[in-house]
């Protein structure tokens, strides 16, 4: 029951006293009523911002913070008032719910931030009201993309293990141009034989003025026959070995075959091939002219060079529904315009609407306001219909539109939105490096900290790279970015104390699953508390385990530690790795074996 | 001939569309009757203010904390200061969930309102609550009367009670235990009947309900159940 009525109840109880007396039984004894009703005002300072408000009116939700008795937590005897370190902006909303029963979202607000407020009071975001329920869910979808976006183009940039093969390297390079001048150089050369061998193909067909012995003029293609036919051969063979090299390359061939430009490229060589083996048939090579058709698809080959392209191609595929819807209502109305018109001019002479298929074209050319003019109506009720059939198709076709422009234009941004992101991601960098200096003796204590685990669990933290060699001498499993920064810890310090907040990765469990899919996993495992008494413990455990079991875990994709989550005041625990704080799930201990 | 029929046709198809364009931009409006343009003065410009607090304090038996926290409660609720029949009936149904409370919240609300003007106002709201809270048992047992006779005529009728009494057992829903049946309703009334009118003669007084119901222990003891609910 909202809050609102539960402030009827009392009148509800009042009101009862009509049944009385007609009452057949006796009434049930009252409920004791222990609560005593203290009617006051309670003073919350939020950073300065002074807010009031009747004790009821936070009692009205017991689950959250300051309904409960974990706001004691926050008094502040000196003022005798309860003090939060937090934004007052955003606490107005909150304090807001308390007091109408409807939680709202402020536009101009980060979504982050706030949710990090509603998680702090212990407010689920699910019951923001319907008003601003639309909006909420749609900035935060946004932002799910956006950091989604962030850690595909950080696991791209960054996964270089040492010692990828020849073949892995070679697929990298065909599919990031950018990471080889090699690569670079064969983009180029197979774009510039693209583009040289679909001028060939446009060019051959242009008349090219008469030779000597004959009387028409022949194509360009027909008088230098053989200067085309090198050149075609010449683009075929570098399209040949590029597709044998990417076949070659591919991780998963049967995958690589199936892909859609593979297809592409397939059907552009063909045609050559074929032609080849058919040259000396003269009863198929009619066939084979049809064949060159296929060697327009060549253009395609761009989507490769153009991130454009690819973002067209991805647009059609995501309106399939809108662009299905449109093909439907097309077919119906002009099945039906098609039919009406082809019974209005059945009466008339010389109607070129010789039957309802015929008709078809009349009302395709109409309903898209083409209007060739090579079938026209003659009767009256023929020019009505006609008319009728070209508004609709005004109407009909302007609906769906829409949709597709907006889905396009959604697409486009949000690629270059990945785009100026990482070109911003130089300066970022910079720029966070300038702040995390901020705290040195926060520097210092963590450090003082790791050195007291050190000399508890008799082990000695070290860095990536000699633990990798390390590694790489105990057993000669090619995964050895098992590794990773659970013992780059001394050399990350320095930006864990801002990288609460901001990033997710610095404590990544080592977990063999580099090239395999497994990273939601890494996730999940990201969020640990380790509460300061039981860090020798838990960390002697991890530590233990890890060293001991990393050559295992090489060869199965799953961890068997126990990842346990503790609940800590935000403040003050220095936490080594642990990146992440889970405030949401402040009085929960979760155990989650992986 | 048909193609002066076919030209007709079309000359009609024309008017027809005219027409159309004429309704759209407002221009014409035949056979409209216009309902929708004097919803725009609704009750949004109205708004009601209590009498002062002292006025109040005269007329209830509430100290001057509890009027206050009252009308913070009922001004939270209804900013208007009004609260109109639906809105009661709304809120007044969301305490019983089962069953169908909107015939009963409507002889209550008749209740309260005491200058029958279709609202209830702050005063007849904390009078209401005062004599059933504060009031003596004589006050409360004539609020209740007040309750039972619909036309306010002064004696509750077989027809008034059975009403009354089907509201109630309407408030109970369908799934009860044991279930309710039609004629339970009717039955209710005959003892009531039976208990209060003394001269039998069909109807009930006030003062046969007073008198009866202040012989009936039961019924006393529960009028002073509710005293501490503010």
């Amino acid at each position: 029951m909202a809050a609102g009525v539960a402030a009827w109840l009392p009148f509800a109880r009042a009101a009862a006293i009509g049944w009385m007396p007609v009452a057949s039984a006796p009434m049930p004894t009252l409920p004791a009523d222990n609560r005593q009703k203290q009617e006051g005002l309670i003073a919350i300072n939020v950073s300065g911002h002074k807010f009031q408000t009747w004790r009821n009116t936070l009692e009205r939700y017991p689950d959250t913070l300051l309904g409960s008795t974990e706001r004691e937590f926050f008094y502040h005897e000196e003022t005798n008032e309860y003090f939060f370190d937090r934004d007052p902006d955003i606490f107005r909303h909150i304090l807001n719910f308390y007091r109408t029963g409807k939680l709202h979202y402020p536009r101009q607000e980060c979504i982050s931030a706030y949710d990090e407020e509603l998680a702090f009071f212990g407010i689920i975001p699910e019951i923001i009201g319907d008003c601003c329920y639309e909006e909420y869910k749609d900035r935060r979808r946004e932002n799910q993309e956006r950091i989604q976006d962030d850690e595909d183009s950080e696991n791209q940039n960054e996964m270089v293990p040492p010692d990828m093969t020849f073949r892995e390297t070679m697929w990298r390079a065909f599919e990031n141009p950018h990471t080889s001048t090699m690569a670079l150089v064969f983009y180029y050369v197979t774009g510039f034989f693209i583009a040289v061998s679909v001028m060939a193909n446009v060019v051959e067909t242009v008349p090219c003025g008469t030779l000597p012995n004959r009387v028409k003029e022949v194509s360009c293609g027909e008088r230098y026959a053989l200067a085309f036919f090198c050149l075609d051969t010449a683009c075929v063979m570098i399209f040949t070995v590029e597709y044998l090299l990417r076949l070659m390359a591919a991780p998963s061939r049967w995958n690589f075959i199936k892909s859609v430009m593979s297809v592409i490229d397939v059907v552009a060589i063909m045609p050559y091939y074929i032609g080849l083996v058919m040259t000396d048939n003269e009863d198929v090579s009619g066939a084979f002219v049809t064949l060159r058709v296929f060697r327009v698809f060549r253009i395609f080959k761009f989507s490769r060079h153009s991130a454009g392209l690819r973002i067209l191609g991805y647009t059609l595929k995501s309106c399939a529904s809108e662009l299905g819807f449109l093909l439907f209502s097309l077919t119906m109305a002009i099945i039906i315009f098609a039919t009406v018109m082809f019974y209005a001019e059945k009466g008339s002479t010389a109607s070129k609407f010789t039957s309802i298929p015929a008709a078809f074209w009349y009302t395709i050319v109409t309903m898209t306001t083409l209007g060739y003019g090579d079938m026209v109506p003659k009767t009256i009720v023929g020019k009505i219909v006609g008319s009728v059939c070209s508004l609709s198709g005004v109407l009909v076709i302007a609906l769906p539109v829409p949709v597709i422009v907006s889905n396009f234009s959604r697409i486009y941004h949000q690629s270059q939105r990945a785009e100026k992101r990482r070109a911003q991601k130089a300066s970022k960098a910079a720029g966070q490096a300038l702040v995390c200096k901020a705290n040195p003796m926060f520097d210092t204590h963590h450090n003082h900290l790791l050195h007291c685990l050190e000399k508890t669990t008799n082990h000695e933290f070290v860095d990536e790279q000699a633990f990798e060699t390390s590694l790489l001498e105990v057993s000669m499993v090619k995964q050895a970015s098992c590794s990773s920064s659970m013992s780059s810890s001394s050399s990350n310090q320095g930006l864990s104390c801002c990288s609460r907040r901001n990033k997710r990765k610095n404590f990544n469990v080592p977990n063999c699953n580099m090239t395999g899919g497994h990273r939601n996993s890494i996730q999940e495992l990201s969020t640990i508390h380790i509460r300061e008494r039981h860090i020798a413990n838990s960390r002697s455990n991890l530590n233990a385990k890890f060293e001991e079991t990393v050559p295992l875990n090489c060869e199965h994709p799953y961890i068997t530690a126990a990842v346990i989550t503790l609940p800590t005041p935000p403040v003050t625990t220095p936490e080594e790795d642990a990146s992440f704080l889970d405030y949401s799930q402040a009085n929960i201990v979760r155990v989650s074996a992986l | 001939m048909v193609l002066e029929g076919m030209e007709l046709i079309a000359i009609i198809v024309v008017i027809g569309l005219f027409f159309v364009v004429f309704k759209q931009f407002g221009v014409w409006e035949p056979l409209l009757l216009d309902e929708s343009s004097d919803c725009e003065l609704e009750l949004s410009a109205v708004r009601y203010q209590p009498e002062g607090l002292e006025q109040l304090q005269s007329q209830t038996k509430f100290t001057r904390k509890e009027l206050q926290s009252l009308y913070r409660g009922f001004k939270n609720e209804c900013p208007s200061g009004l609260v109109d029949e639906e809105t009661f009936k709304t809120i007044y149904s969301q305490f019983f969930p089962q069953g169908d409370a909107t015939t009963y919240a409507h002889f209550l609300f008749n209740a309260f309102d005491m200058d029958r003007n279709g609202a209830i106002r702050f005063e007849d709201f904390v009078i209401g609550l005062s004599v059933l809270l504060r009031g003596s048992d004589t006050e409360k047992l004539r609020w209740a009367f007040n309750l039972y006779d619909i036309n306010k005529d002064g004696y509750i009728t077989k027809e008034e009670m059975l009403a009354i009494m089907t509201s109630i057992y309407d408030m109970m829903g369908r799934y009860t235990s044991p279930s309710v049946r039609d004629d339970d309703p009717s039955e209710h009334v005959e003892k009531f009947f039976q208990k209060m009118d003394r001269n039998r003669d069909g109807v009930v007084t006030i003062d046969e309900f007073i008198e009866t119901c202040k012989k009936d222990e039961n019924i006393m003891a529960s009028m002073q159940l509710f005293e501490n609910v503010i």
